[in-house]
């Protein structure tokens, strides 16, 4: 572990930022920032200077023209994630909130709320807008609030001042339907759960809290630090076959590993382990440890732990799970030693987590570190020493060592003038670089990115203003071998941004920047490489191709002379896409390996699928349709490049000189290979499969029975059909005789479900039970019953119903645990050979609510079918093999107990919860208090 | 230009006023307090239909903007060039009070395009930058630091120091704090380059003198590149900092005349002023130079004490830990024994033979004298919970020993007094040493199988009384 022997030279300030801070578009270019003595070659007549920053790196180059996705798209449509406008729809408003993109930072209005009062102070009233430049701002954070609004805009100024209504009240113009179209598909999107049983006032606060949380969320959503996306690597010297862990599922809440053969292309290797959760999965942290790799996995709630053999095609094995009370926010492996992760929660507290072990707590500090900032988030890792862990929130990073974690503990991070920060700087994300560099540490904020030694702590010994639009979420470093550089990427959420960077340095000589920073392809970017399609379609690829990126991950492949890297990247609609960089050093892709791949399309198991498909041959000719299409599409695609350069007023020779310039080319590679154009022939064909459902917004709403419940739904409870058929025919026939019915009943069996006449429940409604009785000649009576009823008396029938459905919800609710899979179940008993497992042996396997198989996995048959059909019917688990969509359920559910006793309750699975780490509720009790209350998130339990 | 200017005007006709005009540019802090959390676009633009083409000026400035960068992000310098070249009309208009100004991004841009730029030449360069420094009179310094780094990476020494020279005498009303701590850069950086200079003369003078011939004018000029970097050495070093290439060279200065008081001051300032950050270069510094000056072991013993104390993972510790070894004193023995398995705690240790070497050594020591066994027992105890599985896995066991049989026989025997000879690694070592019919490793299992009944004393429990 050498130093360097001698660092670049900075100044070294104590105290808050004093830089005014504004995210600025060109930050970063044009500066090498400081320089240092010692360049390769040392000459004794004259010093050799390097810069810190504009060093010759690594030529890293596209292979394709876009992003490729590596997955086929699961059953289940994806809902799109809420947009700004489902909340806040008048366009005005939207207007003014877009025009103020280039403004600063965090939440102001309650970070100044939070700031000491300093002499420089003032009040809203006091500040003029002749004042100094300097005049309104605060040692700490970003400028005051302090300045007039128009009221509309004061109403909104954040989170806190928005209101329900907004969502609910009238649209300006425009056709009503349309904007109510969406709305309310949001509405019930969000409501569907509560909204049945929630008096009006408590609606109201629900759904305050619900928006102000989606409207922080949707400004800046910190719950997908770091990414749920991981790249289990190949082992050393064996076959290329790496592991991709991601989430999926229609509320990723599935966790996959799926092997990956590195080729060219990436392609699936047999089907992916599944498991089950039981929330949505945040992030996925991965760490390898003497040959096996743990893979950590985040929900709010739950975290929980797999652990997977070096060797490719062994299957991952669950090892522990815990629970929180608060929402945790960071998961991170241990690269040291097996079965250790370090745990933040909301509250405040940092679990080092061990398997063996179980957890130790090391800190609980509701206050953030170094000056208060508001925000509940906060993030651990490791660091060089196994025992020492790092702690962050957004003002800052310290060390503690896990021994004695209040005693021993230092400053590595902190947002000031030590690091030459901005105002209003926070940290977004840090990151343990030991791969590259033992004692190196990654920190990004929303404006730079540092590079930090834990041996000269505060002093970060790089810092490069990165420039991207939205802060850099997620990070992941590839390291490079000795002598070269390491390169580390860069990914932001909302925007879909990566960037590639790269730095040597660390041990023999001080950290440099090395090369210019990349811009790679986005998720996004491949939207215009896609065939045309049809509006409606183009709409819907668009919306589900710009979703928020989830995760990142990336690995290099050195195959002798061929060095590529791959980088795989993660949507919040679960798409995986990935793209190919080569080393220029490299020779360009063999054209022999190109060939191959169109004459062999067919040996992917990713193409096998469609090919089986009983289409026959007819599909396989619309296949080369497309695909000439798609081709001839590609060129105009260069085109449409072209168009776009003409908006300077380069003449069109300048371009062509441009183009044949070869001192420093940059064509982009836009015809990429069939292969290619085949994969994103496959993948729209599996998405237009599994999203066969119109974009509902085009249709005015409507609500319809027949979509409500399926005919095949109504068939169990509807009665015996050959009932109504006599009834029917006996009907025709008396009168074609003319004559008169005096008794339904006289039939062999009366079942008791039938509607009963004066039942108001029944189904019919009163027209049609006054009719029947006036034919059955019982209109008298019916008209006294009718009368004499009385209503309080149905009310008590309803009444006690709502109550014990309510009963029902609470219990159910109660099984809130880390469910999985039966699949996983049963394999578990074979294959979590030693250590705690996450279920007792001995027990059966046990469907609990949420336990059943997905409709789409392979089938392991479930003893469910022994229970009556009725209940079969009513239990969550068969409405959904019966594909019912969980808000229907509910409706379901809500109307068929006319008939029954009410939904069934299957008994609260009392081991699942056996082996559970509980973290002790009474601190985070505690601390809830003192914290906004975060509610449950909404999808599965 | 004009049309512009009208267009502005058209897209904003409600604010006529001049006064709410300028209150409406100031909104930008207003704005930025509207967003609650980081800073994002959360709003997609919205698409610019083609009747919309007609842009005002600021939104087509950044237009342009956006296409720089991203020409820049993809390494197109050619486009990018071509859109600065249009996107320098925006200083017409610079009345913004924005953080980065139009004049500071055509700066910034500019240079970023010609390091890169196929065609670019250093005379084009020098040309650009020359003009940058009279576009904004705040950032006239930066500009000539920027500028003196490029052509010190170039190699034009010379026409560094012309530059540097000429930043320093550039006066210009009062200095801002900033301004005056670039003024404080460019003269330490014209110190440096005063003491290269010096150094080449000191080395003529010095291959002159071997010949017995001295030069009396080139003894006179270096004394008086002395004098230059000395004055500028000293002050920049005084202001709480990482100026570990400026505190080299002028102690070098001052080694060189002799004068070790002022050489120790500035160094022990620089190590142990509070106000200076925790820089390990700064105790290396200083205990290099104890050394050269051939100072008592116990001042460079010291010395390493306060750099074990802040960076226990440096490299120096593996003297240091030789250094205590061989004292007489049992407490610096001790000292010895923490600052090596401190050191082997550290992740970039792990694999470091000379370090295991270092521990296996005195722990054998120890083990046969069978005296401070207590030593051991105190280091292990905060140890045995995470190094077995750290340090003495099986899977390492088995890498070590592909890799590096020499570092596996040292892990080998510590494993084994620490662990027993139960102990994974101790056990695959020791077996594949003896089917390799090494003599050592047969050694080591004698030795370790003898001395077990350590390893029960060392992992008992502290009440357990070990002899002293």
């Amino acid at each position: 572990m050498e130093f360097p022997a001698a660092l670049f030279p900075s100044y070294f300030g104590a105290g808050p930022p004093q830089e005014e801070g504004s995210p600025a578009l060109v930050a970063g270019w044009g500066e090498h920032g400081q320089i240092l003595e010692g360049g390769p070659g040392r000459r004794q007549v004259k010093p050799a200077f390097v810069p810190r920053r504009g060093a010759t790196g690594e030529r890293w180059e596209a292979a394709d023209a876009a992003a490729v996705p590596v997955l086929l798209p699961r059953a289940g449509c994806w809902i799109p994630t809420l947009a700004p406008q489902d909340i806040l729809y008048r366009r005005g408003l939207c207007r003014k909130f877009r025009a103020d993109n280039s403004g600063a930072t965090l939440d102001f209005a309650r970070q100044s709320q939070s700031l000491p009062p300093t002499p420089v102070e003032t009040s809203p009233e006091e500040h003029h807008p002749d004042d100094g430049p300097g005049g309104g701002h605060r040692p700490l954070g970003g400028p005051t609030v302090s300045v007039p609004m128009s009221p509309d805009l004061q109403r909104f100024r954040g989170a806190p001042a928005l209101s329900p209504h907004l969502m609910l009240s009238m649209p300006c113009s425009g056709c009503p339907r349309q904007h109510l179209a969406s709305r309310l598909r949001w509405f019930s999107h969000l409501c569907r759960d509560w909204l049945f049983e929630v008096p009006l006032g408590l609606l109201a606060d629900c759904l305050h809290e619900e928006l102000m949380q989606q409207w922080s969320n949707l400004l800046f959503d910190d719950s997908l630090t770091a990414g749920a996306l991981a790249w289990l690597p190949p082992e050393d010297g064996g076959t290329p076959v790496g592991c991709l862990v991601h989430p999926g599922g229609q509320a990723m809440n599935h966790l996959y590993f799926q092997d990956l053969v590195l080729e060219e292309l990436p392609r699936t290797r047999g089907s992916p382990a599944q498991f089950e959760l039981s929330g949505r999965i945040r992030q996925v942290a991965a760490a390898r440890v003497d040959g096996q790799d743990f893979v950590g996995v985040r929900s709010d709630y739950h975290c929980g732990v797999w652990r997977v053999l070096g060797k490719r095609g062994a299957a991952p094995t669950p090892l522990q799970v815990i629970c929180t009370d608060v929402p945790a926010s960071c998961l991170t492996v241990s690269p040291h030693l097996p079965g250790e992760l370090s745990v933040c929660t909301q509250s405040g507290t940092v679990y080092l987590w061990s398997v063996e072990t179980g957890l130790q707590q090391l800190r609980h500090d509701p206050q953030t570190m170094f000056f208060r900032d508001h925000s509940p988030w906060r993030w651990s890792d490791f660091t060089a020493h196994p025992r020492v862990l790092s702690c962050a929130d957004r003002t800052g990073l310290q060390c503690l060592d896990a021994r004695a974690p209040r005693r021993c503990h230092f400053d590595l991070f902190k947002v000031g003038e030590e690091a030459g920060c901005q105002q209003g700087e926070r940290v977004v994300l840090p990151m343990y670089l030991g791969r590259a560099h033992p004692s190196q540490y990654l920190v990004t904020t929303q404006f730079s990115v540092y590079v930090l030694d834990e041996r000269l702590p505060l002093v970060p010994v790089l810092k490069w203003a990165h420039m991207m639009k939205a802060p850099p979420l997620f990070a992941h470093l590839m390291p490079g071998k000795p002598g070269r550089s390491h390169k580390v990427l860069l990914g932001a959420s909302r925007t879909q941004e990566l960037l590639l960077l790269q730095y040597r340095g660390g041990s023999q000589s001080a950290c440099q920047l090395a090369g210019t920073p990349q811009k790679l392809h986005s998720i996004s970017g491949c939207l215009q490489h896609l065939p045309t399609q049809l509006p409606h379609r183009h709409h819907l690829l668009q919306q589900r191709l710009t979703a928020p990126a989830a995760g990142l991950a990336a690995t290099l492949q050195e195959d002798g002379p061929h060095k590529s890297m791959l980088i795989f990247q993660l949507s919040e609609a679960g798409d995986v896409f990935c793209q190919r960089l080569t080393h220029k050093a490299a020779q360009p892709p063999a054209p022999p390996s190109r060939d191959e791949a169109t004459t062999a399309p067919g040996s992917s198991p990713l193409f096998e699928a469609p090919a089986s498909s009983p289409q026959g041959l007819g599909s396989e000719e619309e296949e080369e349709e497309e695909q000439t299409f798609y081709l001839s599409n590609l060129e105009v695609i260069i085109n449409d490049d072209d168009e776009e350069d003409m908006g300077t007023p380069a003449p069109l020779e300048e371009a062509e000189l441009l183009r044949e310039e070869c001192a420093n080319p940059q064509p982009s590679p836009a015809v990429s290979s069939p292969a290619v154009a085949l994969r994103y022939r496959r993948w729209l064909r599996a998405i237009s499969r599994t999203c066969k459902e119109p974009p509902q917004h085009t249709w005015p709403p409507s609500l319809s029975q027949r979509r409500l419940f399926t005919r095949r739904d109504l068939e169990g409870p509807a009665g015996p059909s050959s009932l109504q058929r006599q009834m029917r025919q006996r009907l025709c026939q008396t009168m074609e005789e003319g004559g008169l019915i005096q008794h339904w009943v006289p039939l062999a069996l009366q079942p008791l479900h039938l509607p009963q006449t004066l039942e108001p429940a029944g189904g019919l409604d009163p027209l049609s039970a006054r009719l029947t009785a006036a034919w059955a000649g019982d209109l008298e009576q019916w008209w006294e019953e009718r009368t004499s009823f009385s209503v309080a008396q149905r009310q008590q029938a309803l009444r006690e119903r709502r109550r014990r459905q309510k009963r029902a919800q609470g219990r159910r609710s109660l099984s809130a645990s880390f469910t999985s899979s039966l699949t996983y179940q049963s394999e578990l008993s074979e294959l979590s050979d030693t250590g705690p497992s996450l279920l007792s042996p001995g027990r059966p396997p046990l469907l609990s609510q949420d336990g059943s198989p997905p409709a789409g996995s392979p089938p392991v048959h479930s003893p469910v079918t022994s229970a009556a059909p009725d209940e079969a019917l009513l239990s969550s688990q068969s409405l959904r093999c019966r594909g019912i969509p969980k808000e229907r359920r509910k409706t379901l559910q809500d109307y068929l107990p006319v008939w029954t006793e009410g939904p069934p309750e299957p008994p609260e699975p009392l081991g699942s919860q056996a082996s559970q780490l509980c973290i002790p509720s009474s601190q985070s009790q505690l601390s809830s208090a003192s914290q906004p209350r975060r509610k449950r998130p909404r999808m599965g339990f | 230009m004009d049309s512009f200017l009208e267009e502005e005007d058209e897209e904003a006709p409600t604010v006529v006023v001049a006064g709410k005009r300028r209150r409406r540019r100031r909104s930008p802090a207003a704005q930025a307090a509207l967003q609650p959390s980081l800073h994002l676009p959360f709003l997609p633009p919205q698409p610019v239909s083609s009747n919309e083409h007609k842009l005002n000026f600021k939104e087509s400035k950044e237009a342009c903007l956006s296409f720089i960068q991203d020409a820049l992000l993809q390494k197109q310098w050619k486009r990018a060039a071509e859109f600065l070249t249009c996107y320098v009309e925006s200083l017409e208009k610079d009345y913004s009070r924005e953080h980065i100004g139009p004049s500071e991004m055509i700066w910034r841009v500019g240079t970023e395009i010609l390091w890169h730029h196929s065609q670019s030449s250093m005379k084009e360069f020098n040309c650009f930058m020359e003009q940058m420094k009279t576009l904004g009179v705040k950032r006239y310094l930066k500009v000539c630091l920027e500028h003196v780094f490029h052509l010190l990476c170039d190699g034009q020494i010379d026409e560094a120091y012309q530059n540097l020279s000429l930043a320093e005498s550039w006066r210009f009303g009062e200095q801002t704090a900033i301004q005056d701590k670039e003024m404080k850069l460019v003269q330490a950086y014209r110190g440096l380059l005063d003491y290269y200079n010096w150094s080449k003369q000191k080395n003529i003078l010095l291959e002159n003198g071997e010949d017995g011939f001295s030069d009396l004018a080139v003894e006179q000029e270096m004394h008086g590149y002395f004098r230059k970097a000395a004055v500028n050495l000293k002050e920049i070093i005084k202001i709480p900092g990482v100026w570990d290439i400026f505190v080299k060279c002028y102690v070098d200065l001052l080694e060189f005349y002799g004068d070790h008081n002022e050489a120790r001051q500035v160094l022990n300032e620089y190590a142990y002023n509070s106000k200076f950050p925790a820089n390990p270069n700064a105790h290396v510094y200083l205990y290099q130079f104890l050394k050269r000056q051939r100072e008592p072991k116990k001042s460079l013993i010291s010395a390493l004490k306060i750099l074990h104390d802040i960076v226990p993972s440096h490299e120096l510790m593996i003297d240091f830990n030789t250094m205590l070894q061989k004292s007489k004193k049992r407490k610096k023995r001790r000292l010895g024994l923490e600052v090596i398995f401190a050191a082997l705690d550290y992740a970039g240790w792990k694999e470091n033979a000379k370090a295991w070497s270092c521990l296996a050594r005195q722990v054998k020591r120890i083990v046969i004298s069978e005296k401070h066994l207590d030593w051991i027992k105190q280091e292990w105890s905060s140890r045995k919970d995470w190094w077995p599985a750290f340090h003495f896995s099986r899977y390492l066991a088995k890498r070590n020993w592909q890799e590096n049989k020499s570092l596996s026989y040292e892990k080998a025997l510590v494993a084994g007094i620490l662990l027993g000879k139960g102990c994974k690694y101790f056990k695959y070592v020791s077996r594949q040493g003896c089917k390799a019919q090494l003599k050592r490793f047969r050694m080591l299992k004698k030795f370790v199988n003898r001395h077990n009944p350590v390893y029960l004393r060392i992992s008992g429990p502290p009440d357990c009384s070990v002899q002293p």
